[in-house]
């Protein structure tokens, strides 16, 4: 059991019991009604029963004190994830009219080791509200600082996100995910952070402003890595919506082959080439050239067109979803 | 880790496992006890799952269950914003005569989710209790943009409550407990440029929040029973790009991973797998790599382990599991009805 940053120095080896605290001399514990005979019931531990029977206690009373004020925190650092206790908490610092600045780095600490906790995050954007946006950077500082330790934490991202929706601190987002993306180029968060700077910052002008230098950038990162779905997922999503200015940018089919040149195999290259050449897309004679080369190594799709041929190689090349591209084969391939 | 071919279904373990872990949780599920429904769903359901429901007392799990009910007093108005659900433990549930805080009704709507699933399962008519003021005021949860809050005093709002009120509703054959075309705009505000959906908007594609999102649109009727109709309909969700994202998330280990590029984790073959069958897709996915990660997640303690390399089982691991592989028709496993989470039988 952590100490908790607002009760004093004691250490976890001081540990003093409740019932043994002279501040709670005055208090009649009220211990824990299980009711009639439960399932799964939990081996709690004395010390965990004892701070909880404390905490009813001052709870039932209506109390707002600084002594309530430590208590939670005890029981918080017990159970992160009791969501009345963190209500409790939030009465009494509002009653209290408390420094909230205090609260939320006494909120970041415990975050810190409690990371995945709904009930902190919530906390802490509670406070941040009731803060305003003078605390953006303080809070982008922080969930940079969680995303350091582990760079796809959803809580994180979602409270990045909020944070700059509600409070702002976008002037460096892109920038942020610029350098997520040169330390791993996989992250899945990192791209899906960009496409939310692209479509809903203010100061980067939307998502049909942004797409042509998006393209490249992504282009480059495919080429880079053409085993990374995330690049080739993002470059879809760039013109989602917009089938004819997909088929249209011949950046998109340039890439399938570059890439396919290189490595005939290419799940990624393959699927979205099929997904062009459903939504109309014209082959040129280099791409004609390639697949035909393709099918060259395969005898089995000799005579069959474009579209069924690639169907064929991804069967071989993508066999998890073997039953996929054989529906897909003789569904859809026989439409385009 | 022996080869797929060798790996057997070891359902007695199973079976010991659930059960121990029914009549007494060890100490360290202390910190999630605010879930004890939840866990309790967990043992009960995978004890269902498994046909071995006999071994805990039907009756007093009801009872036990009921007693979490959070009553309204006589002359309260129901509009006074409070939620009469189920609270999910006795540490947040306080009897309201002794209690000063005028917000000390702790109901929440992933409890009453638990609570309403543990009764079905254990045969128990919901139609017994009164379910009047638990609709109407868990109407009071839904936000002006269609989601839902999960209790009163304030949290957080994602796609996990809006199954939560859908998968109530049904349960409950009574939908005046929502606005159904509102939490269908919130859901699909949620489907990601990739198609999965995330669990608020602009968050990023993951596994449960694509069940969540399609399991809730499935029990409000907007989703169709087959592939090709759920196709052919102009889509208010992509189907196709939904169909995409989640086929892409089995990996080569067989195993399905919550979002793109991150480990294979057992769950993640009841989410998603969930979703593909919901939508007509499941024989789209390789059922015998599926299999074989499922059994390689097996503890020889019984349960499953959330990862490939792990050491340990967990309770929730462990019901996914085995929902997953009721998925994959193994033998000795019930059938699931999906966007329930509970036995086909037990409704």
């Amino acid at each position: 059991m952590a100490p908790s940053s607002s009760s004093s120095s004691e250490g976890v080896d001081d540990w003093v019991p409740p019932s043994r605290r002279p501040e709670l001399a005055d208090v009649v514990p009220v211990p824990q009604d299980d009711g009639p005979h439960p399932v799964v019931p939990i081996a709690y531990r004395s010390d965990f029963r004892e701070v909880m029977d404390y905490f009813r206690a001052l709870y039932f009373a209506g109390e707002r004190s600084v002594r309530a004020l430590h208590l939670t925190a005890e029981v918080i650092g017990l159970n992160p994830g009791n969501y009345t206790v963190w209500h409790f908490r939030r009465l009494v610092l509002e009653a209290l009219d408390a420094d909230l600045q205090e609260e939320m780095n006494f909120v970041d600490q415990i975050a810190e080791s409690n990371p995945k906790n709904y009930q902190i995050w919530h906390h802490k954007r509670w406070l941040a509200e009731k803060l305003g946006p003078d605390v953006a950077n303080k809070e982008h500082e922080f969930t940079r600082k969680i995303l350091a330790i582990d760079a796809k934490n959803y809580h994180a991202w979602s409270h990045r996100q909020w944070v700059l929706q509600v409070l702002g601190g976008w002037e460096t987002e892109l920038q942020y995910c610029n350098q997520l993306l040169e330390e791993d180029v996989f992250n899945n968060s990192a791209w899906n952070q960009r496409y939310l700077v692209i479509t809903r910052s203010p100061l980067h002008g939307g998502l049909v402003a942004m797409r042509d230098s998006e393209v490249d950038y992504t282009v480059g990162a495919i080429l880079a890595n053409p085993q990374n779905e995330s690049s080739w997922r993002y470059l879809k999503g760039l013109y989602k919506g917009e089938n004819n200015l997909l088929v249209a940018d011949e950046r998109i089919s340039d890439v399938c082959l570059k890439v396919l040149k290189n490595d005939w195999t290419c799940v990624f290259a393959l699927s979205l080439l099929l997904d062009l050449l459903r939504i109309g897309l014209q082959p040129s004679d280099d791409l004609r050239g390639t697949i035909e080369a393709m099918k060259n190594a395969d005898p089995e799709t000799a005579d069959a067109d474009l579209a069924t041929a690639i169907c064929s190689i991804l069967q071989k090349c993508d066999p998890l979803r073997v039953n996929y591209w054989s529906w897909f084969m003789t569904t859809v391939s026989p439409q385009i | 880790m022996g080869e797929p071919e060798q790996l057997e279904f070891a359902r007695e373990r199973h079976v010991l496992f659930l059960e121990a872990m029914a009549s007494e949780l060890p100490g360290d599920y202390a910190s999630q006890e605010v879930n004890h429904l939840t866990l309790a769903y967990f043992a009960v359901a995978g004890l269902s799952l498994l046909r071995e429901l006999d071994r805990v007392n039907k009756d007093q799990i009801a009872k036990w269950i009921l007693s979490f009910q959070v009553h309204p007093e006589t002359g309260n108005e129901l509009d006074n914003g409070q939620f009469y659900g189920f609270c999910g433990s006795r540490t947040t549930q306080f009897p309201s005569t002794n209690v000063k805080d005028p917000c000390h009704n702790g109901s929440h709507l992933a409890s009453t989710y638990s609570a309403l699933a543990i009764l079905k399962i254990v045969g128990y008519d919901v139609a017994n209790f009164d379910s009047k003021a638990l609709l109407s005021s868990m109407k009071e949860l839904q936000q002006p943009d269609g989601s839902f809050m999960p209790i009163h005093i304030g949290a957080e709002t994602d796609l996990r409550f809006v199954y939560c009120a859908a998968a109530i509703c049904s349960m409950l054959k009574d939908w005046t407990g929502m606005d159904k075309e509102k939490a269908k705009q919130y859901i699909l505000s949620c489907q990601s440029y990739d198609g999965g959906f995330g669990l608020v908007p602009g968050s990023e594609s993951h596994g449960g929040g694509t069940f969540c999102a399609v399991a809730a649109l499935r029990l409000m009727g907007f989703i169709q029973v087959d592939l090709a109709s759920n196709l052919r309909e102009p889509a208010s969700i992509d189907v196709y790009l939904l169909m995409e994202w989640c086929l892409q998330r089995q990996a080569e280990d067989g195993g399905f991973q919550g979002r793109r590029n991150k480990l294979s984790d057992t769950c993640y073959a009841f989410w998603i797998g969930g979703v593909l069958k919901i939508i007509g897709a499941y024989h789209f996915i390789d059922h015998g790599a599926l299999r074989g990660f499922l059994l390689s997640c097996q503890s020889p303690y019984g349960g499953f382990t959330k990862l490939l390399d792990d050491q340990y089982p967990d309770i929730y691991h462990s019901y996914y599991g085995l929902a997953a592989l009721s998925l994959l028709e193994e033998d000795g496993i019930e059938p699931l009805c999906v966007e329930l989470g509970i036995i086909s039988a037990a409704l």
